[in-house]
């Protein structure tokens, strides 16, 4: 059974996916031993690159949607699933900073489909798991999806598909806002009419997605590109003041949700 | 700037807690197993379970609540190998950090 994994990466006017990518897909390459496909667009591209992907794909990106830091460039994820070139697929987002095998699990317990219904926020353990509203479900998340080139796997992609098309009529439906398209948001109302409103908990990964949240600062701990500490430092606010707390994090995969920090860790 | 620098001058204090939860959650998935068509956790729960028959098969409930026909010793056996590993390695880092404090 070929596997491999496919990142989507479109360059918006602040950030660089294309850069994010790369640095994602060096990891994966090292801790996972798959190839990696990019799904990109001509202009993300550069015109130089050292790095040698299993395959580019272009595709035109749709690229209406913003959030407070600016254009975001997220549609289209539905695609993976026509363009994987492997039998089964790890979609990851690229600012998944691979640490380990961890991920190459998700074949062993998986059926044709698994994401992660659950989060753990590193220095703020006891969050609350995200809801699309007070109204509707917890949200699944898109940041790594395994998949199977399976009649129910395509099924669960069309939906996405259609959930996009229609995300104002759905953000209706389940009390969210519209504003901006995400893809969890979409994942989780997709999985969920794909399987007749049922929960299916194979279609669960069985470990925590473990997120670098707000107020926490991520830095390596050596400049080996490919080293796995982290020193992780949380502005904890107390009574009006910050107070800094720090922890250090070995073999551990995280997801890191601001970008500007995902960035400064690329660059050193 | 190296991190030790950034710590002394931040006047970052090491959150025991939060150390003691990330292990927590980094060990925990290592405990999983995918075996004979189920998936386990290697728990002392379970190992003990298992070790109390001496049927060569047993059904048992899986963490997706799914019952699967066992072969009780090859289980018994991988569970208790992945547990005792993890679990050493666990606690090596947990004495590391404990030293932090």
């Amino acid at each position: 059974m070929n596997r491999g994994v496919i990142l989507f990466a479109f360059n918006s006017k602040k950030y660089n996916y294309y850069d994010m990518a790369e640095y994602t897909a060096k990891r994966i390459n090292h801790f996972l031993d798959l190839p990696v496909t990019l799904v990109t667009d001509e202009q993300s591209l550069p015109a130089y690159s050292k790095y040698s992907w299993d395959e580019i794909i272009k595709v035109t990106p749709d690229k209406n949607n913003f959030r407070d830091w600016g254009q975001w460039i997220n549609k289209g994820r539905y695609q993976a699933f026509e363009l994987s070139p492997y039998e089964e697929t790890i979609l990851l987002d690229a600012d998944y900073v691979v640490n380990s095998s961890k991920l190459l699990k998700t074949f062993e317990t998986y059926n044709d489909f698994c994401c992660h219904s659950k989060t753990n926020f590193l220095m703020y353990p006891d969050a609350p798991q995200e809801v699309l509203s007070a109204y509707s479900y917890e949200t699944l998340w898109a940041t790594v999806v395994t998949f199977k080139k399976t009649k129910r796997a395509e099924q669960i992609f069309q939906c996405l598909e259609m959930v996009q098309k229609n995300y104002e009529h759905y953000a209706n439906i389940h009390s969210f806002v519209a504003g901006t398209y995400r893809n969890d948001y979409a994942l989780t109302l997709a999985l969920r009419i794909a399987n007749g409103h049922c929960v299916l908990p194979g279609d669960y990964i069985p470990w925590d997605l473990v997120h670098v949240g707000r107020n926490t600062q991520v830095y390596k701990n050596n400049d080996d590109e490919l080293d796995t500490e982290y020193t992780v430092i949380f502005d904890n606010w107390k009574k009006g003041k910050i107070r800094k707390e720090y922890i250090t994090i070995k073999d551990m995969d995280f997801h890191v949700m601001n970008k500007d920090i995902f960035v400064e860790m690329i660059n050193g | 700037m190296d991190t030790k620098t950034l710590i002394a001058e931040a006047k970052a204090r090491f959150n025991h807690n939060s150390a003691k939860a990330y292990l927590a959650e980094k060990y925990k998935n290592k405990l999983i197993v995918a075996e004979q068509g189920g998936l386990w956790k290697a728990d002392p729960a379970t190992i003990s379970f298992l070790d109390s028959f001496d049927t060569p098969q047993l059904v048992l409930i899986d963490t997706f609540d799914n019952p699967v026909q066992v072969y009780r010793k090859e289980l018994l056996e991988k569970l208790k190998q992945v547990y005792e590993s993890t679990m050493t390695e666990w606690y090596i880092e947990w004495k590391e950090l404990e030293g932090k404090r």
